[in-house]
């Protein structure tokens, strides 16, 4: 089990940008019009968690 | 395919600087990954009315309505009206962003400059580290684009600074976090565009009420990432809406969640490089309104970049003359309304509440530092220590 990475339900993410621009490792882009975090760049801060104005993204188990 | 410029992104300043720099001859590609101009709209669309004199826009469709002025609510809904001139950057007139963005960027076609829709910027191209253009994908193709600039208008979440090596990482404290509905079916004071202040009502930013024409208002909501939740912008909203006896029975036509930079501006030039509008935090700090800034850096932009073009240099010395005319105007406003944002960021609901019963029977016509200080400290003395960094700023 590693950390908690931080996963978009790309149903309710609207690609804002906010979660991209405050992401301290660089981690997430929009591709095609939503959200996309690189799980290997996540550090679960959860900063783009707390950002989010609609709540579309999440910390989520990853198993290896 | 070769051009002397690039813009990556086709909003506001992304159109406003690709025509200044083909009004000056240079030969520009503007590139916008969406499949149209201004849509989706992200944007609470307030403006100044500033934007006249810049003689940019034709016709009468990308304005939705006019505004004579503000009404500013404290959290006890204390009311302070200002005159669309007093109110600042976002007060003037409420904007048809969709057609608003059509306009500028018709004005760069117009002057020249190409434009490439459905168009995704993926990277630069560099030689031996000298940025020498962007490389492009479109319809599942890729190709290069060769440019002795590449100028980054690509938002908030700008990714050609990046690339460039600029840092563009907001703090959390330095975002507004943003929910926003178009809602028919609402009452409101013609000609005015509300704003409401509190901790409890939007944490860190204000909740706005801005007309758009017969009982329809853009209804939206910022909060700063550093004192947000998960969902915290729409929830507040929702919120704030459900308890409004003018709003409570709105239905919405659009909603739109957002992102604002309520930084201080950051390094905007590299050799070959300019960044312009969202993608360099040219954004009010006070209000996070970035339009009439776009425009007005993107004109300075698409001057130097045409300057640039002509004396066929591209080095940072030259292209950061950009810059060094905005520090005597846009960025010393900026500088110092940061100072405002974090000295009001301290401020608690009561003194909110004193503010506004200072100011709400003052005299704006007559406006000065001194009356206006003489205003708010004779009701509240209390106020002066909390005003104090303010007259530092000034």
């Amino acid at each position: 089990m590693g950390k908690p990475k931080a996963v978009v339900n790309r149903e309710v993410c609207l690609a804002c940008g906010g979660c991209v621009s405050v992401c301290p490792e660089d981690a997430i882009m929009l591709v095609a019009g939503k959200a996309v975090v690189d799980k290997k760049g996540c550090i679960s801060c959860g900063i783009c968690v707390k950002t989010c104005p609609v709540a579309a993204i999440s910390f989520e188990e990853v198993t290896k | 395919m070769r051009y002397d410029v690039v813009v990556v992104g086709s909003g506001p300043a992304g159109s406003v600087t690709a025509r200044f720099a083909a009004e000056r001859g240079a030969k520009v590609l503007i590139v916008e990954r969406r499949s149209e101009v201004g849509v989706p709209v992200l944007c609470a669309e307030g403006i100044s009315k500033k934007v006249d004199s810049y003689n940019l826009v034709e016709g009468t469709k990308w304005k939705a309505a006019s505004m004579a002025g503000a009404r500013i609510f404290s959290p006890d809904r204390t009311m302070v009206r200002l005159s669309a001139e007093l109110a600042g950057a976002e007060t003037g007139y409420v904007l048809n962003r969709e057609f608003f963005d059509k306009e500028l960027a018709r004005g760069a076609l117009k002057a020249g400059a190409k434009l490439l829709v459905n168009t995704l910027a993926t990277g630069l191209i560099t030689d031996g580290g000298r940025i020498k253009g962007v490389r492009i994908k479109r319809f599942g193709e890729e190709f290069d684009v060769e440019a002795d600039i590449v100028v980054g208008a690509d938002g908030v979440e700008s990714r050609v600074g990046k690339w460039a090596g600029i840092n563009t990482t907001l703090k959390p404290h330095d975002l507004e976090t943003c929910a926003q509905y178009t809602l028919s079916n609402v009452d409101f004071e013609e000609g005015y565009s509300d704003f409401y202040l509190g901790k409890q009502i939007a944490p860190g930013g204000y909740v706005w009420v801005f007309p758009k024409g017969k009982d329809v208002a853009n209804v939206g909501i910022g909060v700063l990432a550093s004192l947000s939740k998960p969902g915290e912008a729409k929830r507040l909203l929702d919120e704030f809406i459900a308890s409004h006896p003018d709003l409570k029975d709105g239905e919405p036509l659009r909603f739109l969640a957002g992102a604002v930079p309520v930084a201080k501006p950051i390094e905007a030039t590299r050799d070959n490089l300019v960044l312009v509008g969202d993608a360099a935090r040219q954004v009010d700090p006070i209000t996070g309104g970035g339009l009439m800034a776009s425009i007005e850096a993107g004109k300075v932009a698409g001057e130097t970049i045409g300057k640039a073009v002509e004396l066929q240099r591209f080095d940072k010395e030259l292209l950061s003359e950009y810059e060094e005319r905005l520090r005597q105007t846009l960025y010393r406003k900026f500088e110092r309304n940061y100072v405002v944002k974090e000295t009001m960021l301290g401020f608690d609901d009561k003194t909110l509440n004193m503010l506004a019963d200072s100011l709400k029977d003052y005299n704006f016509e007559e406006l000065s530092t001194l009356s206006l200080i003489k205003a708010l400290v004779s009701k509240h003395p209390s106020l002066l220590p909390k005003l104090k960094p303010l007259l530092k700023a000034r």
